[in-house]
């Protein structure tokens, strides 16, 4: 029942903020992710553990850390919807940089 | 469902207002074909086809563009807010595109799912 699962994964406004974190970048931390949200560590491992059962979100060991990143398929177009969106600003966005840099000086993209 | 950017740029407010405004300008670097008033709104027009058709609501010079847009031939529909800071270095440009949930999300959209989507 993965349907099911991916409903109650994305019931928790907790969860839903740490795919919207997740999404914003490659792969993340358990520190990292827990930085962003005002719950405890233990808290974020435990919505991670039920993420990653709805198929959401993939662990993977790198050294001694694990790193999360989101497996968006289950979201299917939302998530495309929003990964396509995001890349259209990037684009637009150093486009304009470039358009108002002085003296061939560009300016710093904050966050991509 | 929302997206954010942010962008730091090597210019003043005023002068990002005015990249962001002016019609030739936004020719430069947001679109091909740009019919845009900042009182009315416009249509912008890509090279690959696509339009989008845009309204203004709400324009704050120097500090806040507001417009809502939508593709007059799919129907999807946002808006767009951009949010100009003046730092040292220049100006810091927020944008967040939101889009309206009232557009089918094609297969899944059923019972329950399209609410859960755009709680996102």
């Amino acid at each position: 029942m993965r349907e099911d699962s991916v409903f109650s994964a994305l019931s928790d406004p907790s969860r839903r903020r740490l795919l919207e974190s997740l999404a914003d970048r490659e792969s993340a931390s358990l520190t990292e992710l827990a930085g962003q949200l005002p719950v405890t560590r233990q808290a974020v491992s435990k919505h991670l553990a039920l993420l990653g059962q709805a198929g959401l979100v993939a662990a993977t060991r790198v050294g001694r850390e694990t790193r999360y990143t989101l497996t968006p398929e289950p979201l299917g177009e939302a998530i495309v919807w929003m990964e396509r969106l995001g890349a259209a600003w990037d684009e637009r966005l150093a486009r304009l940089r470039d358009h108002l840099a002085r003296d061939g000086q560009a300016g710093t993209v904050v966050r991509a | 469902m929302e997206v954010e950017r942010e962008v730091l740029l090597d210019a003043p407010p005023e002068e990002v207002w005015e990249a962001l405004t002016d019609p030739a300008q936004l020719e430069e670097w947001f679109a091909n074909d740009v019919e845009f008033d900042v009182e009315r709104g416009g249509v912008f027009r890509w090279d690959d086809g696509d339009v989008r058709h845009a309204v203004v609501e709400e324009a704050d010079p120097d500090r806040r563009l507001a417009i809502r847009w939508w593709d007059p031939a799919g129907g999807e529909e946002s808006e767009v807010v951009f949010t100009l800071v003046a730092v040292p270095e220049g100006t810091r440009l927020v944008v967040t595109e939101t889009a309206s949930c009232d557009w089918s999300w094609g297969l899944q959209a059923y019972a329950g799912r399209q609410r859960l989507l755009c709680a996102l």
